[in-house]
C-alpha cells in the first residue's frame, strides 16, 4: 500500500503542469534509454527476462491459441480423448450466435456488470470520501475492516455468504424471522432467480468495495487542500467542491479502478459457480459460466471455447469504449 | 514517470487480464495426473481408482494384500477419489496419456464414456468373467451399441433406514408399512415433537425417480432416437406430488441433496426417524454417534399396493479400463479377481453391497440391510441408458425442479420447464 500511495501522491502534483506547458519535453527523457538499447549490451537483457515470458507464452498464449483453435473445430468428448478433431470453420459460432439462450446469457451478463459496478464505484467513492474526514482512530479502524475483508480469500467468503442465506440453518433466515418476518420462515434464497442473483451481487460488490474504496482514498489525499480553501471561501457547496475540484483531480484513477472492476465482474466466475452453478434454471448464468457449462457439463469444448471468446471480445468492446472516452477527455482537459 | 505512461500501461493491464480469463476459462482440457508407472524388478505397477467410501479401509487392505499374495507379478496402486467432480477427472484421465489401469465409474457415467471411445472393449471376455448371471442394473448400462465396456461390480438401491427406538416410543410397527399411505401414516405419527419423521432433503433426485417409476412414469422417453424430458406427464407429476407430501414430514432442507450436509451426520446428530439411504448409510451414522448402534432397522421403500414394493434406482459402478492404460492384461487380471465370486462374496457382506450376480445373492441373506435392499432390487431400475443422461446428471434441472415445487412453484409449470431442460441437455450432451 505505501507504494502505491506514494505514487499516486506525487503524480497528479507533478506531472500535471508539465504536461500543461510542455508538449514533447514529455518524450524526452525516453530518447537517452532508447540509443542505450541501441548501442547493445549483449544478450543479457533478453536472457534475464526470457523465463518470464517463456512462463507466459506457455501459460497464457498457449491457452488462448489453443482455444482460438478448438473454437473453429468439432471438439466434443470424442476429440478431447481420441483426438484428430475435423475443422468446421465458423460453424460453432453460428450454432452459438444464434442460440437465443446465449443472447439471453450476453444480456444477463452485462446487467449484471452494470449493478455490480455502479454499485461498487458509488459505494466505495462514498467509503473513500467518508474516510478522508474521519479522525485516525476510525480511519485505522475502517482502513483495517477494509484491508481484511480484501485478504479473504474468494472461496472462503463465498463459502460464508452460502452459510448465511442457508434456508435450514442461515443466520439470515434466522434473524429475518425472529424480526417478525415469518414469510423468510425456511426461505430458500438460491432456489429463486431474482434472489440468488441480487446475493450474488451483494457477494460481489461487498468483495470488491475495499480494493476500490482504498484506491479512490489514496487518490482523494492527493487533493491540495489550498484548492478546497478557496472553494470555500468561494462559498462552494460540497457537491459542487466535489463536481468542479475532488472529481476531476481523481479522474484518471476513478476511470482506472472502473476499468478493472469492469474487468473484475465480467469474469466473476468463482462466487457464482461455488454457490449456484448459474441456477436456478439460468438465473445466475453469466458469460464464463455459460462456457464452463458448455465445456465441462455437456461437453461441447468447442462451443465452451467459442463461448469464451465471445466473452473477451465483448469485454475488449466495453473496455475500448472506455478507454477512448478516457483518453478524449485527457486531451480535452491538457 | 512520463505523463503518457498511465495510459499504455492501462492498455497493458487490460490486454494482460484479458488474456489471463482466457486462460482460466481454457484450461479445461489439459491435465496431468502422475503415478507410479512401469514394471519394477519384473512386476508390473498398475493404478486403480476406486471411489470414496465404495470400499471401506480394512477390505481394500485385505483384497490388496490378498491379490497380490496370488499374483506376486503384479503390485497394485489404488488411488481413493471423491464423487464430486468425477465425471471431469476421469474425462481428463481418458484423455491424457498416463491415465489409470482400472477406473470405477458410477454405472450411468459408462455410455458417455464408452460412446468417445476411450474404453476398452471386454465383449469377448463376458463369458469367462460369468456374465450370464450378471445384474442388468450394472451390466446393461455398462454395455454401449452391443459392446461390453464396464464390468458390473457391485450394486445398492435405496431403502428406509429407521430408528427402533423412536418407532418404538411413537407405537408404529415398521413391519406393518407395506404401502405408501401406510408410510404416511407412521411417518405422520413419528413427525412430532422434537422428532422428524423423515429427514428428505428437497433434492433428492433417485427417491424421486423411484416414485415417478411406481406411477408409470419416465425422467425421459425416446422416440426415433431422441430422447425427451417427461418430467411433465401426469404420472410423473403424480410422483413429486407424493414425495413432497413425505418431505413435508421432516425439516429436510428443500433447496438441497442428501450430501449437504451429509445426511447421514443429520440423523446421527438429531432425533430423526427416518432417512432413505443406502444400507451402507447406517455404518456411517454409527460412527458419527455410536449411541445409535443397535438402534437402526431397514425396511423396503414401500410401492402404492402391498404387492410390489417401490420401484428404486439401482446405483452402483461398474469397472472400466482405459484405452491408454499399457497394463492392460494386468488391468484385466484386478478386474476378474474383483468382480469374481469369491471376493464379490466377502465384499457384499462387508459393506451392505448387492453382489455383482444374481447367482450370489444368498451371501448377503443374513443382513438385514442387505435383505431389505433385495426387495426393492427385485423391481430396480436404471437411468436412461444414453451418453446424453450424463450431461442431464451433470446440471442437474431435477434438483431445481423439485425445490421449485417444494417451495410453492406449480409443479406442472416447473415440470415443463424441467423436461424441456432435460431435452436440451440431453441433445447438446449427445
Amino acid at each position: 500500500m505505501p507504494a502505491t500511495h506514494e505514487r499516486t501522491a506525487n503524480r497528479p502534483l507533478t506531472t500535471r503542469p508539465k504536461r500543461r506547458s510542455t508538449g514533447p519535453a514529455a518524450r524526452e527523457p525516453h530518447r537517452p534509454r532508447h540509443t542505450r538499447r541501441a548501442d547493445g549490451r549483449g544478450p543479457w537483457p533478453y536472457l534475464l527476462i526470457a523465463p518470464a515470458v517463456l512462463g507466459m507464452l506457455y501459460l497464457l498464449v498457449y491457452p488462448l491459441a489453443r482455444t482460438v483453435l478448438i473454437s473453429f473445430q468439432d471438439f466434443g468428448l470424442r476429440e478431447l480423448i481420441l483426438g484428430d478433431p475435423k475443422f468446421v470453420g465458423f460453424d460453432n459460432y453460428r450454432t452459438l450466435l444464434s442460440d437465443p439462450r446465449f443472447w439471453e446469457v450476453v444480456g444477463r451478463t452485462f446487467f449484471f456488470m452494470a449493478v455490480n459496478v455502479v454499485l461498487i464505484m458509488t459505494l466505495s467513492t462514498l467509503v473513500a470520501l467518508m474516510i478522508e474526514r474521519l479522525g485516525r482512530f476510525g480511519r485505522t479502524a475502517v482502513l483495517s475492516a477494509l484491508v481484511l475483508t480484501w485478504a479473504m480469500p474468494v472461496i472462503a467468503a463465498t463459502t460464508v455468504f452460502q452459510w448465511l442465506f442457508h434456508s435450514e440453518f442461515g443466520i439470515v433466515n434466522w434473524a429475518l424471522k425472529e424480526l417478525g418476518f415469518s414469510s423468510f420462515d425456511r426461505y430458500p434464497w438460491f432456489a429463486h432467480g431474482p434472489a440468488a442473483f441480487t446475493i450474488l451481487v451483494v457477494l460481489v460488490v461487498w468483495q470488491s468495495v475495499p480494493f476500490a474504496a482504498i484506491t479512490l482514498y489514496s487518490a482523494l489525499t492527493t487533493v491540495p487542500t489550498e484548492l478546497y480553501e478557496s472553494a470555500r471561501l468561494d462559498g462552494a457547496s460540497g457537491p459542487r467542491i466535489f463536481r468542479s475540484i475532488t472529481f476531476p483531480v481523481v479522474r484518471p484513477i476513478f476511470m482506472l479502478v472502473l476499468s478493472l472492476e469492469v474487468i473484475w465482474t465480467f469474469k466473476a466466475f468463482v462466487q457464482i459457480w461455488v454457490t449456484t452453478n448459474g441456477g436456478p434454471g439460468d438465473a445466475t448464468t453469466i458469460l464464463p459460466v455459460y462456457a464452463v457449462q458448455m465445456a465441462l457439463s455437456s461437453q461441447r469444448y468447442d462451443l465452451g471455447s467459442a463461448a469464451s471468446l465471445v466473452t473477451v471480445l465483448l469485454m475488449s468492446g466495453v473496455l475500448v469504449l472506455y478507454f477512448r472516452q478516457m483518453f478524449r477527455q485527457e486531451d480535452e482537459a491538457s | 514517470m512520463s505523463s503518457r505512461g498511465e495510459p499504455v500501461k492501462l492498455r497493458l493491464l487490460a490486454g494482460v487480464s484479458v488474456l489471463v480469463m482466457t486462460a482460466g476459462l481454457s484450461a479445461c482440457s489439459d491435465s496431468s495426473d502422475s503415478s507410479g508407472d512401469g514394471s519394477s524388478g519384473g512386476r508390473t505397477t498398475i493404478d486403480v481408482w476406486l471411489m470414496r467410501d465404495s470400499v471401506s479401509a480394512e477390505f481394500q487392505k485385505e483384497f490388496v494384500a490378498g491379490f497380490e499374495a496370488d499374483h506376486p507379478d503384479i503390485d497394485v496402486k489404488v488411488q481413493v477419489q471423491e464423487w464430486d467432480g468425477i465425471g471431469q477427472k476421469v474425462t481428463a484421465a481418458l484423455a491424457s496419456n498416463d491415465a489409470p489401469d482400472v477406473i470405477e465409474t458410477g454405472n450411468t457415467q459408462v455410455a458417455q464414456y464408452a460412446q468417445s471411445g476411450g474404453l476398452l472393449d471386454f465383449s469377448d471376455k463376458v463369458a469367462d468373467l460369468g456374465g450370464k448371471d450378471w445384474l442388468k442394473g450394472l451390466a446393461e448400462p455398462g454395455a454401449y451399441q452391443g459392446k461390453q465396456y464396464g464390468i458390473p461390480y457391485y450394486a445398492a438401491n435405496r431403502v428406509v433406514i429407521y430408528r427402533t427406538d423412536l418407532f418404538d416410543k411413537a407405537g408404529v410397527d415398521p413391519a406393518a408399512i407395506k404401502t405408501r399411505d401406510q408410510w404416511i401414516d407412521a411417518t405422520k405419527k413419528l413427525n412430532k415433537g422434537g422428532t422428524q419423521g423423515i429427514y428428505l432433503p428437497g433434492q433428492m433426485w433417485y427417491a424421486l425417480a423411484g416414485f415417478v417409476w411406481d406411477e408409470g412414469g419416465e425422467l425421459a422417453t425416446e422416440s426415433g432416437g431422441t430422447w425427451k424430458g417427461a418430467l411433465d406427464s401426469p404420472e410423473a407429476l403424480r410422483g413429486m406430488e407424493f414425495y413432497q407430501r413425505l418431505q413435508a414430514l421432516g425439516k429436510g432442507p428443500r433447496d438441497s441433496d442428501e450430501a449437504e450436509p451429509p445426511q447421514a451426520e443429520v440423523m446421527a446428530k438429531g432425533q430423526v426417524a427416518q432417512v432413505i439411504s443406502t444400507p451402507g448409510g447406517a455404518q456411517v451414522v454409527v460412527e458419527n454417534n455410536p449411541e445409535l448402534k443397535g438402534k437402526l432397522g431397514f425396511f423396503p421403500i414401500p410401492g402404492k399396493t402391498a404387492d410390489t414394493p417401490g420401484a428404486v434406482f439401482t446405483g452402483g459402478s461398474d469397472l472400466v479400463v482405459p484405452m491408454v492404460s499399457t497394463k492392460q492384461d494386468a488391468a484385466y487380471t484386478f478386474i476378474k479377481e474383483l468382480t469374481g465370486d469369491a471376493w464379490q462374496k466377502k465384499l457384499a457382506v462387508a459393506m451392505s453391497y448387492v453382489p455383482n450376480k444374481t447367482t450370489l445373492a444368498d451371501a448377503v441373506a443374513a443382513d438385514p440391510g442387505a435383505a431389505a435392499m433385495a426387495v426393492g432390487a427385485a423391481v430396480g431400475r436404471a437411468t436412461p441408458n444414453t451418453p446424453g443422461w450424463a450431461a442431464v446428471e451433470a446440471k442437474n434441472p431435477i434438483k431445481d425442479y423439485m425445490t421449485a415445487v417444494l417451495t410453492g412453484g406449480d409443479a406442472a409449470d416447473q415440470a415443463a420447464t424441467a423436461s424441456e431442460a432435460i431435452t436440451t441437455a440431453m441433445k447438446s450432451g449427445s
